[in-house]
């Protein structure tokens, strides 16, 4: 056994997941009326399975990959912008595209705004903000016709 | 023979304007991730109906061919693919665009969609009747073996751990079977959600899982999201020129790839692109290398996905049967028009689909001035926007343009979803390429599989059925040897050395 820290435990945590995800779509397989449609997932569940069985015995052996500097920056930040889209994806059905667009254009442009907040900035990219927001809701939904959600409670 | 007359009757000046309106049009549309060259088409047919035929067919056409060219705009600066042909263009080009090479990228990706859309439309006006036999020689078992020709891609993208490639292209053929299957009608992998039943959208899932994870790492620091060399911006025309003539087999074969792969129904621009890029890669020159910025990746993704534009024409055009699904709204307006396709089409109907096959060939060429001119300004607003206006911007482009393929919420939250999970896996070195690889694929694999097992079932041999057809054989063969010949190189070269240094 090597007697220096092993590398990418991150890596063998992952595969460990995806094995038992693996595991998570045999069991569904079993569940199937047709065996043709078992066919493909169990297949590539089990290539996932060992593969990653396969990397873990490697990392065991300290052979894992060496994946270099970590994600810098601020985790903060990158949380944020998930929640954001995600929590105005999921109000787009009740509050319409563009009550529920607006507010995650303000939102996401606090959080990535990095540089200090001046007159002009505070004018500026709110203008912007809502001439993009508008901009492609005209696009969208009169040009291209898609149909935009529409507020639940008008 | 298609004469100097269809030419003219392209050349009016009506036609003109058709022409350079549906590519300019269809390299904005191609541009704004999730919005697809078959939406580009299907909106823009209602106007066609009042139209001259051979016009309305030029300007389906030129938005068709523009809204391919358009995708690598995204590809190239945001990591994204504006349409799924573009996936591999991502592998080269947005290295290229951290590098601070993006305007050379896209002038690059310019010059070879003009060089693959020029022979996938030469193709169609020389030798459509004879190629379109290829369409039907393809059957369900040819489908599945050219699908795992593409898997073998995986073993290339996987950058770093071959066995995390594995691991990764299983998960996407996994994601890929999510949703009630198309053979039985089986829920599967759903696990009680309805958000699922639908499946895993495609051109969501290649925006999650690679224009989210760009955000998420643009949003953690004040860093520009490119980097910003002294003077870029420009065309760098010359450069980009001289390098496609250097890498002028690459053009070729990729854009004969397309051609080819454009002709077969189904495929569409994604496989080709992905296959002409596996084919450059094994055939790289002595210091090219491919996945870390190198020009030959967007050469061979760009002239193949071209390439299927032209090629597609065939089928939908000689046989009635639509190569690509834009093909397939095309021959929907082609029926209101009162065309009939079928094999009589280019006797019986010759001057409306040579005077259609002039105008491709136009709106090709039109590609290049405005390709350029569009690619130079889409470059410098995406180096000179603020990040604070820039993340939100794209923010709400893949948020907007999720929605739109299906009109589906949950496609959304799939794709914001999808882009976290991938870019927790990129931290680990689960790279997104091969997973999105599963996900492409893995549809037509299991189709032609199980449509192929069902038919060698029903004649009593199946190995004949899988191993026994001509074409079947030579994909195999061609798998095989993309798989196996780098590590024959590769032992080769050991021997050389060990040989030398004895």
């Amino acid at each position: 056994m090597p007697t220096e820290a092993r590398k990418d435990t991150g890596g063998a945590v992952v595969s460990l997941l995806l094995i038992a995800l693996g595991c998570l779509v045999i069991w569904d397989t079993t569940t199937y009326a047709d065996s043709d449609s078992a066919v493909f997932p169990r297949t590539f569940a089990a290539v996932m399975i060992v593969a990653a069985v396969a990397y873990v015995l490697t990392w065991l052996a300290g052979r894992g990959e060496d994946l270099g500097e970590p994600a810098g920056g601020s985790s903060r930040r990158r949380i944020c912008l998930i929640v954001v889209m995600l929590a105005g994806a999921l109000a787009m059905p009740w509050l319409g595209f563009l009550f529920a667009a607006l507010p995650v254009f303000g939102a996401l442009l606090l959080v990535a705004m990095y540089d200090p907040w001046t007159t002009r900035r505070m004018i500026l990219y709110p203008v912007i903000g809502l001439a993009i927001v508008f901009g492609f809701y005209f696009l969208f939904n009169d040009v291209l016709l898609v149909p935009l959600p529409t507020p639940a409670f008008l | 023979m298609a004469g100097l007359e269809h030419l003219l009757g392209a050349l009016t000046p009506l036609n003109l304007l058709f022409a350079l309106f549906g590519v300019v049009a269809g390299t904005v549309i191609g541009a704004i991730p999730g919005l697809t060259a078959t939406m580009a088409v299907a909106v823009l047919v209602p106007l066609t109906f009042a139209m001259p035929t051979a016009s309305a067919l030029i300007l389906m056409g030129a938005i068709y061919t523009g809204a391919i060219y358009g995708g690598a705009y995204s590809a190239i600066l945001l990591n994204t693919p504006g349409t799924p042909s573009a996936i591999a263009t991502t592998f080269d080009g947005y290295p290229l665009a951290k590098k601070g090479n993006g305007d050379y990228a896209i002038t690059v990706a310019c010059l070879a969609s003009v060089v693959g859309g020029m022979i996938g439309a030469l193709a169609l006006l020389t030798l459509a009747p004879p190629l379109s036999r290829v369409a039907l020689a393809f059957g369900p078992v040819e489908y599945f073996w050219l699908a795992i020709f593409g898997l073998s891609l995986i073993a290339a993208l996987a950058e770093g751990s071959l066995l995390k490639g594995m691991a990764g292209g299983a998960l996407g053929l996994i994601l890929s079977c999510i949703g009630v299957a198309e053979v039985s009608a089986d829920v599967r992998l759903t696990f009680g959600s309805h958000t699922m039943l639908s499946g895993i959208q495609i051109v969501a899932a290649l925006i999650g899982l690679y224009c989210v994870p760009v955000l998420i790492d643009l949003v953690a620091t004040p860093d520009h999201h490119l980097k910003i060399e002294k003077g870029s911006g420009g065309y760098r025309l010359g450069e980009a020129i001289a390098y496609l003539w250097r890498d002028k087999i690459n053009a070729v074969r990729s854009s004969v790839i397309g051609t080819i792969v454009g002709i077969l129904p189904g495929a569409g621009g994604s496989i080709a692109s992905l296959v002409a890029y596996s084919e450059a890669r094994r055939t790289a020159k002595k210091g090219q290398v491919y996945g870390k910025g190198e020009p030959g990746g967007v050469v061979a993704s760009e002239s193949a996905n071209n390439a299927t534009v032209g090629g597609g024409f065939i089928p939908t055009l000689v046989l009635g049967i639509p190569g690509t699904p834009p093909d397939a709204v095309i021959l929907g307006a082609l029926l209101v028009q009162g065309v009939r396709t079928g094999p009589s089409l280019f006797t019986q109907q010759g001057e409306v689909v040579y005077t259609f096959i002039w105008g491709l060939i136009l709106a090709t060429i039109l590609m290049l001035p405005t390709g350029l001119l569009i690619g130079r300004y889409a470059y410098r607003t995406i180096i000179t926007l603020p990040k604070a206006l820039l993340v939100p911007a794209i923010a709400f482009m893949t948020i907007i343009g999720g929605y739109a393929i299906r009109n589906n919420i949950s496609d959304v939250v799939i794709m914001i979803v999808l882009g976290g999970i991938g870019w927790v896996l990129g931290r680990f070195g689960f790279t997104a390429s091969p997973i999105v690889l599963g996900l492409i694929l893995g549809p037509i694999a299991e189709a032609g599989f199980v449509q192929a097992w069902t038919i060698g079932g029903a004649t009593d041999d199946r190995f004949a059925m899988f191993f026994g057809r001509p074409i079947s054989i030579a994909i195999i063969v061609f798998t095989l040897f993309t798989l196996l010949s780098p590590f024959y190189l590769a032992r080769m070269k050991k021997l050389k050395e060990r040989a030398h240094a004895d």
